[in-house]
């Protein structure tokens, strides 16, 4: 199953997201779960599952005065259009944690 | 293109979830998909008609209005749930669904894809 988890708070998530089984897992950072994408590294890694697909909200990030230049590399900054592509076209099932 | 059912459970007004639900279902919108958005609990507020913009507050009847002229957008909210907080057919929007959650789940299941968007 391709499973995409929305993380909309800037807590860790991570009891929720390391029990995910998913044959594709993507992790959407929007609202306040934009902060992620700044954190440190060790931060970062320690979140995040090595497989999955990273993306950032751009909207999120610009009403938080986070510059793109800030957000780690391994995140793709999206906006609501290509949310909606994502939950179409890359995957079948939505979480909202 | 398809159908994208939305349930949302939070207040219009001092969190950030109802504001994503609603520009989310914008987006599918303006891409040629149907959204059916779910409203329980304090987000049934939203179907209330002569909603006041004021500046420091997100405004989101306005985008919900232009969504209902689309054709593609149907808004339905919790009856149960509207009525307890005294949200009664007369001051609900014309456009706006007053249904159990029967609605929602016969949505969900019509649906291509759900999301199902919590309280923050």
């Amino acid at each position: 199953m391709k499973l995409c988890v929305f993380m909309s708070e800037c807590r860790s998530g991570s009891d929720l997201i390391d029990r995910l089984e998913a044959e594709k897992l993507g992790i959407i950072l929007v609202c306040n779960g934009v902060y992620h994408a700044a954190a440190d590294y060790e931060i970062r890694s320690w979140l995040f599952p090595k497989n999955a697909h990273l993306y950032v909200l751009a909207e999120d990030l610009e009403s938080r005065a986070i510059e793109t230049s800030r957000v780690a590399p391994e995140f793709r900054v999206i906006t609501y259009s290509d949310i909606v592509d994502l939950i179409f076209n890359e995957y079948e099932k939505t979480i909202w944690i | 293109m398809g159908r994208l059912t939305i349930g949302s459970f939070s207040s219009p007004a001092g969190t950030m979830s109802l504001d994503f639900a609603i520009k989310l279902a914008e987006a599918a919108i303006n891409k040629g998909h149907a959204v059916d958005l779910w409203l329980s609990g304090n987000a049934t507020v939203l179907g209330n008609k002569d909603q006041k913009h004021y500046k420091d507050y997100s405004h989101l009847q306005k985008t919900v209005k232009l969504m209902f002229n689309s054709g593609r957008f149907r808004m339905a909210i919790c009856e149960a749930c509207a009525e307890t907080r005294g949200c009664h057919k007369d001051i609900t929007m014309d456009e706006c669904i007053r249904a159990s959650m029967d609605w929602h789940l016969a949505s969900c299941f019509s649906a291509d894809r759900v999301i199902m968007i919590g309280d923050n």
